[in-house]
Protein backbone atom coordinates (compact mmCIF):
# COMPACT_ATOMS: atom_id res chain seq x y z
CA UNK A 1 0.00 0.00 0.00
CA UNK A 2 1.25 3.60 -1.10
CA UNK A 3 1.35 5.93 1.74
CA UNK A 4 0.31 9.69 1.59
CA UNK A 5 1.54 10.68 4.27
CA UNK A 6 4.90 9.90 6.12
CA UNK A 7 6.39 11.21 9.30
CA UNK A 8 9.40 10.29 10.85
CA UNK A 9 10.97 11.55 14.29
CA UNK A 10 9.51 15.63 13.79
CA UNK A 11 10.36 17.33 16.69
CA UNK A 12 8.80 20.66 16.81
CA UNK A 13 9.67 23.66 19.25
CA UNK A 14 9.40 27.43 20.16
CA UNK A 15 11.65 28.14 22.50
CA UNK A 16 12.41 26.00 25.47
CA UNK A 17 9.05 24.66 24.86
CA UNK A 18 9.03 21.24 23.08
CA UNK A 19 5.15 21.19 21.07
CA UNK A 20 5.53 18.14 19.46
CA UNK A 21 8.24 15.73 20.14
CA UNK A 22 9.69 13.27 18.10
CA UNK A 23 6.78 11.26 16.60
CA UNK A 24 6.44 9.26 13.75
CA UNK A 25 3.56 7.91 11.86
CA UNK A 26 2.22 6.55 8.24
CA UNK A 27 -1.09 7.29 6.79
CA UNK A 28 -2.09 4.97 3.63
CA UNK A 29 -3.75 6.51 0.70
CA UNK A 30 -7.22 6.79 0.34
CA UNK A 31 -8.08 6.41 4.21
CA UNK A 32 -9.04 8.41 7.27
CA UNK A 33 -6.96 9.16 9.98
CA UNK A 34 -7.40 11.07 13.18
CA UNK A 35 -4.90 12.88 15.59
CA UNK A 36 -6.39 12.86 18.86
CA UNK A 37 -5.60 14.64 21.80
CA UNK A 38 -6.35 17.61 24.23
CA UNK A 39 -5.98 21.70 23.21
CA UNK A 40 -2.16 21.83 22.93
CA UNK A 41 -1.20 18.44 22.83
CA UNK A 42 0.53 19.12 19.11
CA UNK A 43 -2.27 18.53 17.04
CA UNK A 44 -2.39 21.86 15.34
CA UNK A 45 1.29 22.27 15.33
CA UNK A 46 1.65 19.26 13.22
CA UNK A 47 -0.72 19.81 10.33
CA UNK A 48 0.43 23.05 9.95
CA UNK A 49 3.66 22.36 9.52
CA UNK A 50 2.40 19.39 7.21
CA UNK A 51 0.71 22.54 5.23
CA UNK A 52 3.87 23.82 4.94
CA UNK A 53 3.03 26.88 6.85
CA UNK A 54 5.71 26.20 9.56
CA UNK A 55 8.90 25.12 9.53
CA UNK A 56 9.76 21.74 11.76
CA UNK A 57 12.69 21.76 13.95
CA UNK A 58 14.01 18.21 13.27
CA UNK A 59 13.09 14.83 11.38
CA UNK A 60 11.48 14.29 8.14
CA UNK A 61 8.05 15.17 6.51
CA UNK A 62 7.06 13.73 3.57
CA UNK A 63 3.28 14.41 1.44
CA UNK A 64 3.13 11.70 -1.82
CA UNK A 65 6.88 10.91 -1.64
CA UNK A 66 7.56 14.78 -1.79
CA UNK A 67 9.41 16.71 1.31
CA UNK A 68 7.62 19.19 2.97
CA UNK A 69 10.38 21.32 3.58
CA UNK A 70 11.90 21.20 0.32
CA UNK A 71 9.44 20.96 -2.44
CA UNK A 72 6.59 23.28 -0.25
CA UNK A 73 4.98 24.09 -4.02
CA UNK A 74 4.91 20.37 -4.78
CA UNK A 75 2.98 19.86 -1.53
CA UNK A 76 0.80 22.53 -1.50
CA UNK A 77 -0.57 21.88 -4.80
CA UNK A 78 -1.69 17.94 -3.58
CA UNK A 79 -3.36 19.08 -0.57
CA UNK A 80 -6.41 20.83 0.69
CA UNK A 81 -7.32 22.47 4.06
CA UNK A 82 -9.86 23.48 6.22
CA UNK A 83 -8.33 25.20 9.01
CA UNK A 84 -9.58 25.49 12.58
CA UNK A 85 -10.22 29.02 12.58
CA UNK A 86 -12.58 30.88 9.42
CA UNK A 87 -9.88 31.80 6.31
CA UNK A 88 -12.52 32.76 3.88
CA UNK A 89 -12.63 36.90 2.22
CA UNK A 90 -15.78 37.41 4.30
CA UNK A 91 -15.83 40.56 2.24
CA UNK A 92 -16.22 38.19 -1.08
CA UNK A 93 -19.05 36.38 -2.34
CA UNK A 94 -19.17 32.59 -1.81
CA UNK A 95 -18.58 31.99 -5.78
CA UNK A 96 -15.34 34.53 -5.62
CA UNK A 97 -13.82 33.13 -2.78
CA UNK A 98 -14.32 29.77 -4.28
CA UNK A 99 -12.93 31.30 -7.66
CA UNK A 100 -9.96 33.04 -6.21
CA UNK A 101 -8.81 29.70 -4.52
CA UNK A 102 -9.22 28.10 -8.76
CA UNK A 103 -6.94 30.76 -9.84
CA UNK A 104 -4.43 29.92 -7.10
CA UNK A 105 -4.29 26.37 -7.68
CA UNK A 106 -4.19 26.60 -11.62
CA UNK A 107 -7.80 25.17 -12.14
CA UNK A 108 -7.82 25.03 -15.70
CA UNK A 109 -10.19 27.89 -16.43
CA UNK A 110 -12.77 26.29 -18.62
CA UNK A 111 -13.51 23.60 -15.44
CA UNK A 112 -13.67 26.81 -13.11
CA UNK A 113 -17.61 26.90 -13.61
CA UNK A 114 -18.24 23.18 -13.29
CA UNK A 115 -16.04 22.30 -10.56
CA UNK A 116 -17.26 25.32 -8.24
CA UNK A 117 -20.93 24.15 -9.13
CA UNK A 118 -19.67 19.98 -7.80
CA UNK A 119 -18.57 21.35 -4.92
CA UNK A 120 -20.95 24.01 -4.04
CA UNK A 121 -23.63 20.94 -4.48
CA UNK A 122 -21.82 18.57 -2.61
CA UNK A 123 -21.96 21.20 0.57
CA UNK A 124 -25.75 22.18 -0.66
CA UNK A 125 -24.60 25.43 -0.85
CA UNK A 126 -25.59 26.07 -4.53
CA UNK A 127 -28.34 28.79 -3.88
CA UNK A 128 -26.06 30.69 -1.84
CA UNK A 129 -23.22 31.41 -4.68
CA UNK A 130 -24.14 34.58 -4.93
CA UNK A 131 -24.25 35.58 -1.05
CA UNK A 132 -21.28 37.36 0.51
CA UNK A 133 -19.61 35.13 3.16
CA UNK A 134 -19.66 37.42 6.28
CA UNK A 135 -23.78 37.17 5.61
CA UNK A 136 -23.32 33.14 6.20
CA UNK A 137 -24.41 31.72 9.23
CA UNK A 138 -21.29 29.47 10.75
CA UNK A 139 -22.41 26.36 10.02
CA UNK A 140 -22.29 27.74 6.05
CA UNK A 141 -18.89 29.47 6.24
CA UNK A 142 -17.61 26.16 7.07
CA UNK A 143 -19.13 24.12 4.40
CA UNK A 144 -17.93 27.29 1.99
CA UNK A 145 -14.27 26.14 3.80
CA UNK A 146 -14.82 22.24 3.01
CA UNK A 147 -15.90 23.23 -0.68
CA UNK A 148 -12.99 25.37 -1.07
CA UNK A 149 -10.35 22.91 0.51
CA UNK A 150 -12.09 20.08 -2.18
CA UNK A 151 -12.33 22.68 -5.55
CA UNK A 152 -8.91 21.82 -6.81
CA UNK A 153 -9.34 17.99 -6.27
CA UNK A 154 -6.34 17.45 -3.58
CA UNK A 155 -4.66 14.39 -3.15
CA UNK A 156 -4.88 14.98 0.87
CA UNK A 157 -7.55 16.95 2.70
CA UNK A 158 -6.35 18.10 6.06
CA UNK A 159 -9.47 19.17 8.24
CA UNK A 160 -8.36 20.91 11.79
CA UNK A 161 -10.82 20.12 13.84
CA UNK A 162 -13.54 20.69 11.38
CA UNK A 163 -16.97 20.57 13.27
CA UNK A 164 -15.49 22.58 16.27
CA UNK A 165 -17.97 25.40 16.98
CA UNK A 166 -20.81 23.71 15.12
CA UNK A 167 -24.26 22.79 16.02
CA UNK A 168 -24.89 18.74 15.90
CA UNK A 169 -26.86 19.15 13.52
CA UNK A 170 -24.51 20.25 10.81
CA UNK A 171 -21.90 18.28 12.44
CA UNK A 172 -23.54 15.40 11.13
CA UNK A 173 -23.62 16.78 8.04
CA UNK A 174 -20.04 17.76 7.72
CA UNK A 175 -19.37 14.41 8.56
CA UNK A 176 -21.46 12.87 5.75
CA UNK A 177 -19.66 14.61 3.05
CA UNK A 178 -16.28 13.73 4.17
CA UNK A 179 -17.23 10.45 4.24
CA UNK A 180 -19.31 10.13 0.90
CA UNK A 181 -15.70 12.17 -0.19
CA UNK A 182 -13.30 9.54 1.09
CA UNK A 183 -16.04 6.76 -0.83
CA UNK A 184 -16.52 8.69 -4.12
CA UNK A 185 -12.51 10.86 -4.12
CA UNK A 186 -10.54 7.78 -2.75
CA UNK A 187 -8.68 10.96 -1.14
CA UNK A 188 -6.80 10.61 1.93
CA UNK A 189 -7.98 12.50 5.18
CA UNK A 190 -6.13 13.47 8.07
CA UNK A 191 -7.86 15.21 10.68
CA UNK A 192 -7.54 16.56 14.67
CA UNK A 193 -10.28 16.22 16.60
CA UNK A 194 -10.87 16.29 20.57
CA UNK A 195 -14.14 14.79 19.65
CA UNK A 196 -13.99 10.87 20.62
CA UNK A 197 -17.06 9.97 18.37
CA UNK A 198 -15.42 11.87 15.58
CA UNK A 199 -12.65 9.73 16.01
CA UNK A 200 -14.18 6.05 15.96
CA UNK A 201 -15.24 5.78 12.28
CA UNK A 202 -11.35 6.69 11.07
CA UNK A 203 -9.61 3.98 10.04
CA UNK A 204 -6.51 4.37 12.07
CA UNK A 205 -6.56 7.20 15.15
CA UNK A 206 -3.28 8.13 16.74
CA UNK A 207 -3.60 9.65 20.69
CA UNK A 208 -1.12 12.59 21.05
CA UNK A 209 -0.60 13.62 24.32
CA UNK A 210 2.34 16.71 25.49
CA UNK A 211 3.49 16.40 21.88
CA UNK A 212 4.19 12.50 21.93
CA UNK A 213 2.07 9.85 20.32
CA UNK A 214 0.71 7.84 23.37
CA UNK A 215 -1.05 5.14 21.23
CA UNK A 216 -1.77 3.95 17.28
CA UNK A 217 -3.95 1.64 16.18
CA UNK A 218 -7.53 1.41 14.16
CA UNK A 219 -10.10 2.70 17.22
CA UNK A 220 -11.67 -1.09 17.58
CA UNK A 221 -8.00 -2.47 18.31
CA UNK A 222 -7.58 0.38 21.12
CA UNK A 223 -10.89 -0.11 22.68
CA UNK A 224 -9.82 -3.80 23.08
CA UNK A 225 -6.30 -3.19 24.25
CA UNK A 226 -7.02 -0.30 26.75
CA UNK A 227 -11.12 -0.55 28.05
CA UNK A 228 -13.20 -3.32 29.35
CA UNK A 229 -16.81 -4.04 28.77
CA UNK A 230 -18.44 -2.66 31.50
CA UNK A 231 -21.77 -4.35 32.82
CA UNK A 232 -24.37 -3.08 35.12
CA UNK A 233 -26.18 -5.80 36.56
CA UNK A 234 -29.37 -6.60 39.12
CA UNK A 235 -29.23 -10.01 40.53
CA UNK A 236 -31.97 -11.75 42.14
CA UNK A 237 -29.09 -13.63 44.17
CA UNK A 238 -26.20 -11.79 45.16
CA UNK A 239 -24.22 -14.67 46.91
CA UNK A 240 -24.17 -16.97 44.00
CA UNK A 241 -23.33 -14.01 41.76
CA UNK A 242 -20.09 -13.42 43.86
CA UNK A 243 -19.29 -16.41 44.23
CA UNK A 244 -19.09 -16.91 40.27
CA UNK A 245 -17.08 -13.14 39.78
CA UNK A 246 -14.35 -14.25 42.38
CA UNK A 247 -14.42 -17.97 40.94
CA UNK A 248 -13.45 -16.34 37.32
CA UNK A 249 -11.37 -13.64 38.68
CA UNK A 250 -13.50 -10.66 37.35
CA UNK A 251 -13.48 -7.23 39.03
CA UNK A 252 -16.46 -5.93 40.56
CA UNK A 253 -18.27 -3.57 42.87
CA UNK A 254 -21.55 -3.91 44.24
CA UNK A 255 -24.45 -2.27 46.12
CA UNK A 256 -26.61 -4.75 47.24
CA UNK A 257 -27.88 -6.65 44.38
CA UNK A 258 -26.87 -3.66 42.24
CA UNK A 259 -23.57 -5.04 40.16
CA UNK A 260 -20.97 -3.42 38.11
CA UNK A 261 -18.83 -5.49 36.35
CA UNK A 262 -15.82 -4.78 34.28
CA UNK A 263 -15.30 -7.68 31.61
CA UNK A 264 -12.11 -8.59 29.00
CA UNK A 265 -14.00 -8.69 25.73
CA UNK A 266 -16.96 -10.79 24.90
CA UNK A 267 -16.32 -14.15 25.72
CA UNK A 268 -16.23 -13.24 29.29
CA UNK A 269 -19.24 -11.61 28.93
CA UNK A 270 -21.68 -14.67 27.20
CA UNK A 271 -19.86 -16.72 29.73
CA UNK A 272 -21.24 -14.88 32.55
CA UNK A 273 -24.55 -13.85 30.85
CA UNK A 274 -24.96 -17.99 30.06
CA UNK A 275 -23.55 -19.01 33.45
CA UNK A 276 -26.10 -16.57 35.56
CA UNK A 277 -29.33 -16.47 33.53
CA UNK A 278 -31.19 -17.64 36.06
CA UNK A 279 -30.39 -15.13 38.37
CA UNK A 280 -29.88 -11.97 36.33
CA UNK A 281 -33.26 -9.48 36.20
CA UNK A 282 -31.81 -6.68 34.34
CA UNK A 283 -28.65 -6.13 32.27
CA UNK A 284 -27.38 -3.48 30.38
CA UNK A 285 -23.43 -4.27 28.89
CA UNK A 286 -22.02 -0.67 27.74
CA UNK A 287 -18.73 -0.71 25.38
CA UNK A 288 -15.53 1.19 26.20
CA UNK A 289 -15.23 4.28 24.19
CA UNK A 290 -12.08 6.04 22.66
CA UNK A 291 -12.47 8.57 25.84
CA UNK A 292 -11.75 5.31 28.27
CA UNK A 293 -8.80 4.43 25.98
CA UNK A 294 -7.26 7.90 26.83
CA UNK A 295 -7.90 7.97 30.09
CA UNK A 296 -6.51 4.56 30.63
CA UNK A 297 -3.23 6.11 28.56
CA UNK A 298 -3.11 9.19 29.94
CA UNK A 299 -4.77 9.29 32.91
CA UNK A 300 -6.91 12.18 32.29
CA UNK A 301 -10.11 13.02 30.74
CA UNK A 302 -10.12 14.28 27.24
CA UNK A 303 -12.16 17.18 27.35
CA UNK A 304 -10.91 19.92 28.97
CA UNK B 1 0.84 35.71 -13.89
CA UNK B 2 -2.55 34.26 -13.00
CA UNK B 3 -2.31 34.66 -9.25
CA UNK B 4 -0.53 37.91 -9.49
CA UNK B 5 -3.58 39.32 -11.48
CA UNK B 6 -6.29 37.16 -8.97
CA UNK B 7 -4.60 38.90 -5.63
CA UNK B 8 -4.43 42.31 -6.99
CA UNK B 9 -8.26 42.09 -8.86
CA UNK B 10 -9.53 41.21 -5.41
CA UNK B 11 -7.67 43.84 -3.87
CA UNK B 12 -9.38 46.14 -6.46
CA UNK B 13 -12.51 44.74 -5.90
CA UNK B 14 -12.33 44.99 -2.45
CA UNK B 15 -11.36 48.78 -2.67
CA UNK B 16 -14.48 49.72 -5.04
CA UNK B 17 -17.28 47.77 -2.43
CA UNK B 18 -15.63 49.90 0.56
CA UNK B 19 -17.61 52.92 0.16
CA UNK B 20 -16.34 54.01 3.37
CA UNK B 21 -12.88 53.95 2.23
CA UNK B 22 -13.58 55.12 -1.31
CA UNK B 23 -15.63 58.38 0.72
CA UNK B 24 -13.09 58.97 3.10
CA UNK B 25 -10.03 59.12 0.30
CA UNK B 26 -12.37 61.67 -1.37
CA UNK B 27 -12.63 63.65 1.66
CA UNK B 28 -9.25 63.28 2.83
CA UNK B 29 -7.41 64.89 -0.28
CA UNK B 30 -9.67 67.52 -0.71
CA UNK B 31 -8.89 68.56 3.46
CA UNK B 32 -5.33 68.11 3.06
CA UNK B 33 -5.28 70.15 0.23
CA UNK B 34 -7.64 72.83 1.20
CA UNK B 35 -5.44 73.15 4.36
CA UNK B 36 -1.89 72.62 3.13
CA UNK B 37 -2.75 74.83 0.03
CA UNK B 38 -3.11 77.81 2.49
CA UNK B 39 -0.63 77.13 5.40
CA UNK B 40 2.19 76.75 2.67
CA UNK B 41 1.08 79.70 0.40
CA UNK B 42 4.03 81.56 2.10
CA UNK B 43 6.55 79.14 2.16
CA UNK B 44 6.90 78.59 -1.99
CA UNK B 45 7.62 82.64 -1.98
CA UNK B 46 9.58 83.29 -4.88
CA UNK B 47 8.69 80.73 -7.04
CA UNK B 48 7.12 80.81 -10.66
CA UNK B 49 4.05 78.96 -10.45
CA UNK B 50 3.63 78.69 -6.13
CA UNK B 51 0.65 76.51 -7.02
CA UNK B 52 1.79 73.99 -9.14
CA UNK B 53 4.88 73.37 -6.43
CA UNK B 54 2.44 73.21 -3.45
CA UNK B 55 0.16 70.40 -5.19
CA UNK B 56 2.89 68.27 -6.40
CA UNK B 57 3.86 67.93 -2.96
CA UNK B 58 0.56 67.49 -1.90
CA UNK B 59 0.17 65.07 -4.65
CA UNK B 60 3.11 63.27 -3.87
CA UNK B 61 1.63 62.99 -0.15
CA UNK B 62 -1.07 61.32 -0.97
CA UNK B 63 0.51 58.71 -3.16
CA UNK B 64 3.04 58.41 -0.45
CA UNK B 65 0.01 57.42 2.44
CA UNK B 66 -2.49 55.82 0.02
CA UNK B 67 0.88 53.52 -0.48
CA UNK B 68 2.06 53.06 3.04
CA UNK B 69 -1.37 52.42 4.06
CA UNK B 70 -3.10 50.08 1.75
CA UNK B 71 -0.61 47.51 1.77
CA UNK B 72 -0.92 47.50 5.51
CA UNK B 73 -4.12 45.94 4.30
CA UNK B 74 -2.83 42.82 4.58
CA UNK B 75 -2.55 42.99 8.43
CA UNK B 76 -6.38 42.61 8.02
CA UNK B 77 -5.89 39.67 5.59
CA UNK B 78 -3.76 38.31 8.71
CA UNK B 79 -6.07 38.97 11.35
CA UNK B 80 -8.65 37.97 9.33
CA UNK B 81 -7.30 34.21 8.74
CA UNK B 82 -7.29 35.14 4.85
CA UNK B 83 -3.19 35.21 4.43
CA UNK B 84 -3.41 31.76 5.42
CA UNK B 85 -5.16 30.31 2.56
CA UNK B 86 -2.93 32.60 0.63
CA UNK B 87 0.21 31.39 2.33
CA UNK B 88 -0.50 27.50 1.42
CA UNK B 89 -1.41 28.12 -2.21
CA UNK B 90 1.05 27.13 -4.81
CA UNK B 91 2.11 30.38 -5.62
CA UNK B 92 5.82 31.86 -5.77
CA UNK B 93 6.50 34.01 -2.54
CA UNK B 94 7.12 37.01 -4.90
CA UNK B 95 3.67 36.68 -7.00
CA UNK B 96 1.97 37.42 -3.56
CA UNK B 97 3.92 40.29 -2.83
CA UNK B 98 3.88 41.45 -6.50
CA UNK B 99 -0.26 41.08 -6.62
CA UNK B 100 -0.36 43.33 -3.17
CA UNK B 101 1.91 45.95 -4.28
CA UNK B 102 0.30 46.30 -8.01
CA UNK B 103 -2.94 46.50 -6.42
CA UNK B 104 -1.75 49.29 -3.89
CA UNK B 105 -0.12 50.92 -6.60
CA UNK B 106 -3.50 51.09 -9.16
CA UNK B 107 -5.16 52.65 -5.96
CA UNK B 108 -2.79 55.47 -5.32
CA UNK B 109 -2.49 56.25 -9.19
CA UNK B 110 -6.09 57.14 -8.67
CA UNK B 111 -6.20 58.40 -5.78
CA UNK B 112 -2.97 60.65 -7.05
CA UNK B 113 -5.38 61.88 -10.09
CA UNK B 114 -8.22 62.25 -8.12
CA UNK B 115 -6.14 65.16 -6.25
CA UNK B 116 -4.62 66.11 -9.45
CA UNK B 117 -8.19 66.71 -11.04
CA UNK B 118 -9.58 68.87 -8.00
CA UNK B 119 -6.52 70.84 -7.87
CA UNK B 120 -7.08 71.86 -11.30
CA UNK B 121 -9.86 74.44 -9.67
CA UNK B 122 -7.31 75.74 -7.43
CA UNK B 123 -5.62 77.48 -9.97
CA UNK B 124 -3.31 74.06 -10.87
CA UNK B 125 -2.27 74.12 -15.01
CA UNK B 126 0.10 71.42 -16.32
CA UNK B 127 -0.20 70.11 -19.97
CA UNK B 128 -1.43 66.59 -21.12
CA UNK B 129 1.94 65.18 -21.65
CA UNK B 130 2.90 65.73 -17.69
CA UNK B 131 -0.39 65.04 -16.68
CA UNK B 132 0.28 61.69 -18.36
CA UNK B 133 4.23 61.15 -17.62
CA UNK B 134 3.01 62.04 -13.61
CA UNK B 135 0.81 58.60 -13.92
CA UNK B 136 4.35 56.90 -14.21
CA UNK B 137 6.29 58.85 -11.62
CA UNK B 138 3.05 58.22 -9.27
CA UNK B 139 3.39 54.60 -10.02
CA UNK B 140 6.85 54.30 -9.48
CA UNK B 141 6.37 56.36 -5.85
CA UNK B 142 4.01 53.73 -5.31
CA UNK B 143 5.94 50.86 -5.44
CA UNK B 144 8.67 52.24 -3.42
CA UNK B 145 6.39 52.72 -0.77
CA UNK B 146 4.14 49.79 -1.08
CA UNK B 147 7.16 47.94 -0.71
CA UNK B 148 7.80 49.59 2.37
CA UNK B 149 4.93 49.19 3.62
CA UNK B 150 4.57 45.09 2.70
CA UNK B 151 7.84 45.02 4.23
CA UNK B 152 6.85 46.88 7.55
CA UNK B 153 3.61 44.53 7.56
CA UNK B 154 5.63 41.68 7.16
CA UNK B 155 8.00 42.32 9.80
CA UNK B 156 5.36 42.95 12.61
CA UNK B 157 4.63 40.85 15.40
CA UNK B 158 1.64 43.03 16.53
CA UNK B 159 -0.91 44.50 15.27
CA UNK B 160 -1.04 47.02 17.57
CA UNK B 161 2.64 47.99 16.78
CA UNK B 162 2.53 48.88 13.49
CA UNK B 163 0.14 51.72 13.85
CA UNK B 164 3.16 53.31 16.27
CA UNK B 165 5.69 52.27 13.43
CA UNK B 166 4.05 53.85 10.64
CA UNK B 167 3.49 57.05 12.48
CA UNK B 168 7.25 57.03 14.05
CA UNK B 169 8.48 56.57 10.47
CA UNK B 170 5.60 58.67 7.78
CA UNK B 171 6.56 61.75 10.28
CA UNK B 172 10.35 61.74 9.77
CA UNK B 173 10.23 61.00 6.09
CA UNK B 174 7.34 63.66 5.03
CA UNK B 175 8.66 66.80 6.97
CA UNK B 176 12.78 65.42 5.87
CA UNK B 177 11.63 65.17 1.92
CA UNK B 178 10.97 68.42 1.33
CA UNK B 179 6.84 67.91 0.19
CA UNK B 180 5.85 70.67 2.89
CA UNK B 181 9.04 72.37 4.39
CA UNK B 182 11.98 73.06 0.97
CA UNK B 183 15.17 71.06 1.60
CA UNK B 184 16.68 74.32 1.03
CA UNK B 185 15.64 75.94 4.00
CA UNK B 186 16.69 72.70 6.11
CA UNK B 187 19.96 72.79 8.08
CA UNK B 188 22.86 71.40 7.10
CA UNK B 189 23.29 68.75 9.41
CA UNK B 190 20.09 66.88 8.85
CA UNK B 191 21.01 66.57 5.29
CA UNK B 192 22.02 62.94 4.88
CA UNK B 193 18.88 61.78 6.29
CA UNK B 194 16.97 63.80 3.87
CA UNK B 195 19.39 61.94 0.88
CA UNK B 196 18.82 58.55 2.19
CA UNK B 197 15.16 59.56 2.50
CA UNK B 198 13.51 57.78 -1.16
CA UNK B 199 10.49 60.75 -0.45
CA UNK B 200 12.87 63.23 -1.23
CA UNK B 201 13.53 62.09 -4.83
CA UNK B 202 10.01 61.49 -5.55
CA UNK B 203 8.90 64.89 -4.42
CA UNK B 204 11.67 66.61 -6.44
CA UNK B 205 11.00 64.67 -9.30
CA UNK B 206 7.20 64.91 -9.21
CA UNK B 207 7.83 68.67 -8.86
CA UNK B 208 9.89 68.90 -11.90
CA UNK B 209 7.35 67.66 -13.95
CA UNK B 210 4.64 69.54 -12.02
CA UNK B 211 6.76 72.58 -12.72
CA UNK B 212 7.51 71.72 -16.16
CA UNK B 213 11.29 72.45 -15.45
CA UNK B 214 12.61 70.55 -18.48
CA UNK B 215 14.30 73.88 -19.84
CA UNK B 216 15.78 75.61 -16.94
CA UNK B 217 19.83 74.85 -16.47
CA UNK B 218 20.73 72.95 -13.69
CA UNK B 219 21.34 76.52 -11.05
CA UNK B 220 17.83 77.05 -11.17
CA UNK B 221 16.42 73.56 -10.33
CA UNK B 222 19.12 73.23 -7.53
CA UNK B 223 17.62 76.63 -6.03
CA UNK B 224 13.81 75.36 -6.56
CA UNK B 225 15.07 71.85 -4.46
CA UNK B 226 14.16 69.68 -7.58
CA UNK B 227 18.13 68.91 -8.23
CA UNK B 228 20.50 68.32 -5.16
CA UNK B 229 24.01 68.89 -4.95
CA UNK B 230 25.81 66.34 -3.12
CA UNK B 231 29.45 66.19 -2.61
CA UNK B 232 31.00 67.47 -6.41
CA UNK B 233 27.84 65.32 -7.80
CA UNK B 234 24.64 66.78 -8.53
CA UNK B 235 21.22 64.35 -8.49
CA UNK B 236 19.31 65.35 -11.06
CA UNK B 237 15.51 64.14 -10.86
CA UNK B 238 16.00 61.49 -12.73
CA UNK B 239 18.89 60.18 -11.16
CA UNK B 240 16.56 60.69 -7.96
CA UNK B 241 13.84 58.18 -9.49
CA UNK B 242 16.69 56.00 -10.18
CA UNK B 243 17.38 56.04 -6.94
CA UNK B 244 13.95 55.49 -5.17
CA UNK B 245 13.30 52.58 -7.07
CA UNK B 246 16.34 51.06 -6.55
CA UNK B 247 15.54 51.87 -2.92
CA UNK B 248 11.74 50.20 -3.73
CA UNK B 249 13.39 46.64 -5.17
CA UNK B 250 15.36 47.09 -1.96
CA UNK B 251 12.20 46.83 0.23
CA UNK B 252 10.55 44.45 -2.40
CA UNK B 253 13.46 41.78 -1.92
CA UNK B 254 13.69 41.94 1.43
CA UNK B 255 9.62 41.74 1.96
CA UNK B 256 9.51 38.45 -0.51
CA UNK B 257 12.11 36.85 2.17
CA UNK B 258 10.50 38.03 4.80
CA UNK B 259 7.27 36.24 3.63
CA UNK B 260 9.10 32.83 2.83
CA UNK B 261 9.96 32.72 6.05
CA UNK B 262 7.23 34.07 8.20
CA UNK B 263 5.35 32.31 10.58
CA UNK B 264 1.76 33.73 10.25
CA UNK B 265 0.16 31.72 12.11
CA UNK B 266 2.34 33.16 15.29
CA UNK B 267 1.47 36.64 14.82
CA UNK B 268 -0.55 37.69 17.67
CA UNK B 269 -3.61 39.83 16.36
CA UNK B 270 -6.91 39.90 17.02
CA UNK B 271 -8.73 36.67 16.25
CA UNK B 272 -11.82 34.47 16.90
CA UNK B 273 -10.94 31.32 18.83
CA UNK B 274 -13.45 28.45 19.18
CA UNK B 275 -13.54 25.45 21.82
Amino acid sequence: MINSIEVSHFTKKFGDLTAVDDISFSVAEGSVFAFLGPNGAGKSTTITTLCTIQEKTSGELRINGHDVSRQKDLVRRDIGIVFQENTLDGKLTVEENLRLHCDFYGVARSDVKGRIGFVLDLVDLADWRRALVDSLSGGMKRRVEIARGLVHFPKVLFLDEPTTGLDPQTRANVWEYIRTLQHEENITIFLTTHYMEEAEICGNVAIIDHGRIVAYDTPRNLKKKFTSETMNVVVTDGVTFTNYLQANGMTYHNDGEHFTVFANGTDEVLGLVTAMRGIISDIEISKGTLNDVFLAITGKEIRQ
Amino acid sequence: MRPVIAIMKRNLLKFMRDRMRLVFTLVMSGLFMFIFSFATRSMAAGIDHPMNYLIAGIVIMQVFQSSLSNSMHILEDIASGFMKEIIVAPIARWQIALGQILSTMIIAVIQGYIVIGASFFLGFRVDALHVVMMAGLMLLTSFTFSSLGLLLAALTKESTNFQLLINFLTIPLVFLSGAYIPTTVLPKIIMPVVFCNPLTYTTAAFRFIALQMEKHPVDTLLGAGVAFRLGNMVIMPATGIVLSVVMGLVFFTLCVNRFGAADFSRIKVFHRRHG
